[in-house]
């Protein structure tokens, strides 16, 4: 890391040769609220072929040749500027600044192939600048967006470094086929995976589109219907060569570190759960006393494993630099970055050998956007992206889940170490195995290294001597994707002994993961390679063109994609995804008058092999209305408050190919059988075995999208509104029907049966002003999708409360909890009761007999709580800027979602004991009990995992800090060198928690329902950066 | 200019055509799922490799293993034989005390299982005859026959264990349901199952192999008298109370509407076809009967049918008395005091008969052979030492490990380790085939149909007195071994239905014959199942006391059929359901 920041401090010295200051030179800098304006156009009024384009500081240098002395500066979303330049002394840098404008005639925004004026446009699209995220302290470009973009659900699953990306959606889900709602991602007009999204580099992103509606998604036709995330990246403008560079370290730490009993607390839990199950009790009182006061720590060990594998804070660090510029032939744009990020696992790694076993991830980016001005009409681009790097975890595996894995070790378990130094062991669990400390010291890693390499080469001709405003262009586009696991690990586990305190002896560990008096040497077994290449060609024709008052603007589009994996290790090899070619046409034809009336027509005739011939090809239409009603006349004339009132609408029919499983539905798969003997001799291996029916009826899914959409502006351009209804028919899913009777006798395809609505509203309200010095924006950006199954091909529940369908995906269903049970209903056989063998006890939690037969089973389980992906997203960004100093923060919140955690998040004997469970449900504790009466058989009423219910599901809400950026503009005077901008900054992620859910669960609110809530922590940072540019 | 442009635009255009045009870089179908239906019925192939192997994973799916098979115990520990000694409650004893519903299931719902094995010998028996298969028989009949006969008869037999759990089902026929057909079928009728698995097993008797043509390669087949075996037990089962005349409804689903004796002779017949075929003969030592294997591989004359399991210790392993620590035994089926008062004295009278000679202070002593043969008591001698299974002994040490919950732990089927000479002692591999049919079942069968519908005559007799020879019964002076001279039909049923429970333990009758009898009701509900608590003195003195160790329930009528699982009835209208379930 050091090391590459010395590299890029070198590399200054030798390119900063700046060729400055011609006579009547005028140099400034652009900004605005939130800081420097990158790209804004600075021109000479009266000589529009004199203009300049602002670097990434806002900075800029033009000659004045013309008379006018004045300067004309325009940006996109910022009302454009005349300076006169009598105002200034031009020795030195003038400061021009700029307000944001929520609209205006210029502004555009990024859509699939292209880019489209904000006031002619009908779809539904948000976008944020490549800027705005910047600064935020995570690898993983997905996390920054969450709250930022109307319509956009977002959930961050685990904090595993490099594997931290959150699972995103575009207006909810739709699909019950799980991996058919994922978005289709285009960076540069080229797909991405997720993967390879969240390892971009957020300093080479220029702006991300979210496409959400059916008008600027029907290009994609067979792709399209889950959204579109639309990603550009910076180019090169001409000018000098212009460094920015940025670097940041931060601190990262646990969003909430766990709370667990000490060994006396888990002690006194554990006597009484046995009592309770009618089992002698584990502990004397004897042993309690000791665990209390802690005079026998080998005898009597009270470690608290949290602690003592974990650290309270981990490094990350990040460092980028760019360099941009050009000249009219060439435009380069040039940028590397480094990004590092540590674990939070204390190190346990030995030195002398050399091998890390903690989490980590380090990733390195190069990309190099070329333009190539070849001819008159002619221009190419190149780009070339190259990102590598490993990410590092213990070969012992999940590290937070050993931790709360009560089977695996116990508070009292073992020592840290023994008094000699040896490793101790959870002698007193089934696996006896080592510490988690001597695991991680020495079991190995795990560690997965990857490659992409993107190259994209294109080409546009103008053809204006054919007609005016045409041109072709044209794409071809690699990439690659080279991933190596490998695994070091040792074969069996370390010595580990028990150490006897009153003869002072070491008995070795010989349960059933003993590892003999030894270690054993590290080797590598299991690696994978996987290969994977996508191909990607594209031909345009685009078409441009103002008549008067009428406004073509119209593509015509043929690409081509191809993409297939290889795993290496294993026999047959196997296929990580089935190949896949997909091939087709779009169109799309744009008219406006005036800007006053808009039509889009937009569609795709396109394929995909996943489907058999006759079913690949479908067309995907769609079509867009607007109408600025603020350009009409009466309008004008009578309603000055609003500067902007756009109405428009679309509807459309777009796709989905994604099918599930790795292979092509419509063949039949056959398997290999087990062997038989005959005599002596076995005959059975090598015989291909009936898999799977195919279903040669397969085909895409397909949604029917309406949206209608309202954009708004008043106070002067002051507020800005924009608003969205959308309601979607996603039908002809692929889903396994579930009514087929066994007699079948074999397992079977999915078939395109399910159907299922969607519809919700999302938008944004800023506010911007000025108060004296201080400027400020303030915003809501809101989402809200709800999704309801009609069809999912059930068999018909012998009770209308059972069946899944009629509620949204993914609806969970449990037992309804209506308190605990009392001493006399326990002996009142009217109170209905579990069918279970074990009998109920006073203190057990007592569910609702739903249909009425007196027994508690599976006939009584009904729709509790929501599905875990919230319905309610919202944002609140605000930023405020005072001189030099700016600030900007995001809260963001989560609503309508329900959590419920089971096993080791929660569960006595699975989960350590936490401080719910001492609130546990005793005779004396009737009223107050929160938590039902403790027992060690976990096939009682009081699991989670066996009887799921709304006591464990909680109706969770959040809200965050969850970004935090504050900077200080460093004045030039202060700036050594050449250095001409300067930024500091504090900026923070996920920095203050608010949830509902910590009254239960010691767990992020953002954790995943029905799981162990496990995963790696969800981290908090705090980073403190600094950016120069030269 | 404008020729520049439409030259570049016609390139552009001859690259993008032959750039679509390209073959394609990768295989239409991934790699791994190459494989099809043509490669293992591959219709060049004189050979048939990939379709015998076919037939050959279709015998191992289609014969389940019975030992340890419902969650890890023999299916007899869900009777009145024995209980489970595991901790919890496993399938078994869920099953024993009625814990099961059409939603949730008792362990040996086989019902989906059934049906996959069933459309898979479906697959074979159709695509066979796509296969120029040249092999030929010893007798120069030509092997696909006999080959496409071994599928049928895989086939009725699933069929036949279907109908035992559920009375009549669905008869899929030779069809092959694709993803679009209508598999939303109505039930046969326990008749028309009856006479499909009849017919069957009559159709194919004479294509396939004999005893005599069996090689050393095709060991383990189905034979004719496999088939004929099958056709015995499924007339038996047709003519027991419980179908022919105690049907537990009106339907003809759940059994014959009336009842007719001549089934019994059916059954007979059927029985008697294998008898007079004189290939087998009971084998002189009961235990040898099964670690043995059958000619032409080794010298077991007994057994008819089995699933080849082939060497192992695995018996040993789940089911041997937990003290032997080296060689190792996790004891998890525990034998009923019932099943042990069952057998009788070496002179063949029951226990309860005051002449007999039993002691209750000496319990085990001068008892039917196939006692020690069978169950593990207190004293048995097993690798060395004698089996402890009082109070802290050795094989009862009490505490958390599984051990046995009746004192008895099961002998049968292991291997002959009461005295070995490894030190430790360890047990060895051997055969632990698991044997569908033999030769003394055949016999059974014979004398319970044939009292039924002639009654009790001397070849009647016979059976029992061959059965109780061959078990080392002491003749006696009467050279009746224990049974009563003349003895009325009744009486004669009890002794055979006796004879069937000690001769046939553990080897999935009981479970069944108490249902297809119709004493599930008694057997079940009238008490509960006993086993023994030993103390040792300290002087080395024995105190024996019965004590109970499962109540066991059973909802009469209903439980004499599996219900059918709740999800076949949901999600097909024309599946009737069994009586009130």
């Amino acid at each position: 890391m050091k090391n590459i920041t010395w590299f890029f401090l070198l590399l200054f010295s030798f390119l900063s040769t700046c060729v400055l200051a011609q006579p009547r030179v005028v140099r400034g800098v652009v900004k605005d609220i939130s800081g420097p304006v990158a790209g804004a156009s600075i021109s000479e009024k009266g000589i529009s072929t004199n203009g300049v384009v602002a670097n990434d500081a806002g900075e800029f240098t033009i000659n004045v040749r013309g008379t006018s002395n004045r300067l004309v500066v325009t940006a996109a979303s910022h009302a454009p500027v005349e300076i006169n330049l009598a105002n200034f002394n031009l020795r030195e840098r003038i400061n021009i600044s700029l307000q944001i404008s929520n609209t205006t005639m210029d502004e555009v925004v990024v859509v699939g192939f292209g880019k489209k004026k904000r006031i002619t446009n009908t779809g539904a699209v948000s976008s944020v600048t490549g800027a705005e995220i910047r600064t935020v302290p995570t690898s993983s470009v997905q996390n920054a967006l969450q709250g930022k973009v109307p319509g956009f659900f977002a959930t961050q699953r685990s904090g595993q470094p490099g594997r931290d990306a959150s699972d995103f959606y575009i207006r909810g889900v739709s699909s019950l086929n799980d991996a058919g709602n994922r978005p289709l991602i285009v960076v540069d007009d080229i797909e991405y995976t997720y993967e390879q999204l969240s390892q971009i580099n957020v300093n080479e992103i220029e702006s991300i589109s979210v496409l959400k509606d059916a008008s600027t998604t029907a290009i994609y036709g067979i792709k399209g219907a889950n959204g579109v995330l639309v990603v550009t990246t910076r180019r090169g403008t001409s000018g000098r060569p212009r460094f920015n560079l940025r670097t940041e370290v931060g601190m990262q730490a646990p969003v909430r570190t766990p709370n667990f009993l000490d060994s006396y607390g888990t002690a006194v839990l554990v006597n009484e759960a046995y009592r309770n199950d009618g089992l002698q009790p584990q502990f004397t009182d004897r042993d309690l006393e000791l665990f209390k006061n802690g005079t026998d720590p080998y005898g009597h060990p009270n470690v608290d494993w949290y602690d003592a594998i974990m650290k309270p804070f981990s490094l990350q660090a990040n460092t980028n630099l760019d360099i941009s510029g050009g000249s009219q032939a060439i435009k380069y744009f040039i940028s590397a970055g480094a990004f590092t990020q540590n674990g939070s696992v204390r190190n346990f790694s030995t030195n002398a050998e050399g091998v890390n076993s903690n989490y980590f991830y380090r990733r390195y980016n190069l990309r190099s956007n070329l333009d190539i001005q070849a001819t008159r009409n002619l221009s190419l681009r190149l780009d070339m992206t190259t990102r590598f790097g490993d990410i590092n975890e213990p070969f012992s595996s999940n590290v937070v889940g050993s931790i709360y894995d009560f089977s695996r070790i116990h508070p009292y378990s073992a020592p840290f170490l023994n008094p000699n130094g040896s490793y101790a062991y959870a002698f007193d669990t089934k696996n006896q195995m080592p510490t988690i400390n001597a695991m991680l010291q020495t079991s190995g890693y795990r560690r997965q290294r990857r490659t992409d390499f993107n190259v994209l080469f294109g080409f546009t001709e103008k053809l204006d001597d054919i007609t005016r405003g045409l041109s072709l262009q044209g794409r071809v586009a690699y990439a690659g994707v080279e991933q190596n696991t490998l695994n070091l690990f040792r074969g069996g586990y370390p010595p580990s002994y028990r150490y006897n305190p009153t003869g002072d002896t070491y008995a070795l560990n010989t349960g059933v993961s003993t590892g003999g008096y030894t270690l054993t040497e590290y080797r590598t077994v299991g690696n994978t390679d996987t290969r994977d290449q996508r191909v990607n060609m594209q031909i345009y024709l685009n078409y441009d063109r103002t008549f008067g008052v009428h406004h073509f603007n119209s593509l015509l589009l043929w690409n081509q994609q191809g993409y297939r994996v290889d795993f290496s290790s294993g026999f047959p090899p196997k296929s990580g995804a089935a190949p896949q070619k997909s091939q087709g046409y779009s169109l799309k034809l744009g008219y406006d008058y005036k800007q006053k009336y808009l039509l889009d027509i937009n569609g795709a005739y396109n394929g995909s092999d996943r489907f058999q011939a006759a079913n690949r090809f479908g067309f995907f239409p769609a079509v867009g209305i607007g109408w600025n009603i603020s350009q009409e006349n009466f309008f004008k004339n009578n309603i000055s408050i609003f500067k902007l009132v756009k109405l428009r609408a679309s509807y459309g029919l777009v796709g989905s190919d994604v099918a599930p499983g790795d292979q092509y539905l419509y063949n039949q798969v056959y398997v290999q059988g087990e062997g038989y003997s005959f005599g002596q001799t076995n005959q059975g291996g090598g015989a291909v075995y009936e898999g799977s029916l195919g279903n040669s009826n397969v085909t895409w899914e397909k949604a029917k999208k309406l949206d209608i959409g309202l954009d708004l502006n008043s106070a002067n351009d002051r507020l800005a509104i924009t608003a969205d209804y959308f309601h979607e028919k996603r039908y002809d899913q692929l889903v396994v029907r579930q009514d087929i009777p066994l007699m079948l006798g074999i397992g079977i395809s999915p078939s395109n049966v399910a159907v299922v609505v969607n519809h919700g509203w999302d938008g944004q309200i800023s506010y911007r002003d000025k108060v004296g010095q201080v400027q400020y924006t303030l915003g809501i950006v809101l989402s809200y999708a709800k999704n309801k199954v009609l069809y999912q091909a059930e068999a018909q529940p012998r009770y209308p409360w059972l069946a899944k369908t009629g509620q949204p995906i993914n609806q969970p269903f449990g037992y309804n909890f209506i308190g605990f049970y009392s001493e006399s209903d326990v002996n009142d056989a009217k109170v209905a009761k579990p069918s279970s063998a074990i009998p109920t006890q006073a203190g057990d939690l007592k569910y609702q007999d739903v249909n009425g037969d007196g027994i508690i089973d599976q006939n009584d389980i009904t729709r509790i709580g929501h599905p875990n992906l919230p319905t309610t997203n919202i944002g609140v960004p605000l930023k405020l800027s005072y001189k030099n100093l700016d600030l900007n923060i995001l809260f963001q919140g989560a609503f309508g979602y329900s959590l419920g955690l089971v096993g080791n998040a929660i569960e006595p004997f699975k989960s350590q004991f936490q401080p719910l469970h001492e609130q546990r449900w005793t005779p004396a504790t009737a009223a107050t009990a929160q938590f039902p009466r403790l027992t060690s058989n976990p096939t009682t009423v009081n699991s989670p995992g066996a009887y799921f219910s709304d006591f464990w599901l909680i109706n969770a809400h959040y809200i965050r800090l969850k970004t935090v950026d504050i900077g200080y503009q460093i004045p030039q005077r202060m700036l050594p060198f050449k250095i001409n901008n300067g930024r500091l900054y504090l900026s923070a992620y996920n920095l203050l928690t608010w949830s509902n859910i910590s009254k239960k669960y010691q767990q992020d609110p953002e954790v995943s329902s029905n799981s162990a809530g496990d995963a790696y922590l969800n981290q908090r940072v705090i980073n403190l950066g600094l950016q120069i540019g030269f | 200019m404008r020729t520049n442009s439409l030259v570049l635009g016609i390139i552009a255009f001859v690259g993008v055509v032959s750039l679509a045009s390209c073959a394609k870089t990768y295989e239409p179908i991934p790699l791994g799922q190459q494989i099809t239906l043509d490669l293992t019925f591959d219709p060049n192939d004189s050979l048939g490799r990939n379709a015998i192997r076919y037939l050959a994973t279709l015998y191992q799916q289609a014969l389940p293993d019975g030992h340890n098979r419902v969650g890890g115990n023999y299916l007899d520990a869900a009777s009145d034989d024995a209980i489970s000694s595991a901790s919890g409650i496993p399938a078994v004893q869920q099953i024993a005390t009625g814990a099961y519903t059409a939603s949730q299931t008792n362990g040996d719902n086989v019902w989906g299982n059934y049906y996959a094995a069933i459309r898979n010998t479906n697959n074979f028996i159709v695509y066979i005859n796509r296969v120029p298969l040249k092999e030929l028989l010893p007798n120069g009949a030509s092997a696909k026959a006999a080959y496409r006969s071994e599928a049928r008869f895989l086939r009725a037999r699933l069929y036949f264990e279907l109908v035992k759990r559920y009375g009549g089902v669905p008869l899929i026929g030779n069809a092959i349901p694709q993803i679009t057909d209508n598999v939303q079928l109505p039930r046969n009728t326990f008749a028309e199952c009856i006479d499909y698995i009849v017919s069957e097993c009559n159709d194919i008797r004479d294509s396939l192999r004999t005893q005599a043509m069996v090689g050393n390669a095709d060991y383990g087949r189905v034979t004719r008298s496999a088939a004929m075996a099958l056709k015995a037990r499924t007339l038996l089962y047709a003519a027991s109370p419980l179908f022919n005349g105690g049907n537990i409804s009106t339907s003809p689903l759940t059994g014959y509407t009336s009842s007719d004796v001549n089934r019994w002779k059916l059954a007979a017949d059927a029985a008697k076809d294998i008898i007079n075929l004189g290939s087998y003969s009971l084998m002189p030592s009961f235990t040898s009967v099964f670690v043995t294997q059958e000619a032409p591989v080794g010298a077991n004359t007994e057994n008819i049918f089995w699933r080849q399991d082939g060497f192992n210790r695995n018996v040993e392993n789940n089911n041997a008395p937990v003290g032997y620590v080296a060689a190792g035994g996790r004891g998890i089926t525990s034998p009923t005091q019932n099943l042990v008062d069952a057998f009788p004295m070496s002179n063949g009278k029951p226990i309860t008969d005051p002449t007999s000679g039993y002691d209750l202070s000496n319990p085990y002593n001068n008892r039917d052979p196939r006692l020690k043969a069978t169950i593990f008591y207190n004293g048995s001698l097993w690798l060395n030492r004698q089996v402890e299974t009082f109070d802290g002994g050795l094989d009862k040490p009490g505490g958390t490990i599984q051990q046995t919950k009746t004192g008895y732990y099961m002998r049968k089927f292991m291997g002959p380790f009461e005295t070995v000479t490894t030190n430790p002692p360890a047990y060895y591999d051997v055969v632990h085939d698991w044997v569908y049919f033999r030769y003394a079942e055949v016999l059974l069968n014979y004398a319970e149909a044939l009292n039924e519908f002639a009654g009790p005559d001397s070849e009647v007799n016979n059976v029992l007195v061959a059965l109780r020879k061959r078990a080392g019964i002491v003749a006696g002076a009467d050279n009746l071994y224990g049974l009563k001279a003349s003895v009325s039909q009744e009486e004669m049923r009890q002794a055979i239905r006796s004879e069937r429970r000690i001769e046939l333990a553990f080897e999935e009758h009981r479970y069944w014959d108490i249902r297809r009898w119709k004493i599930a009701d008694v057997v079940y509900n009238s008490a509960p199942l006993m086993g023994i608590n030993i103390q040792k003195s300290t002087s080395g003195q024995i105190f024996y006391n019965r004590v109970p160790v499962l109540t066991t329930s059973f909802r009469n009528p209903q439980m004499y059929l599996y219900p059918i699982p709740y999800a076949e009835v949901n999600k097909n209208p024309n599946m009737q359901q069994n009586p009130m379930w």
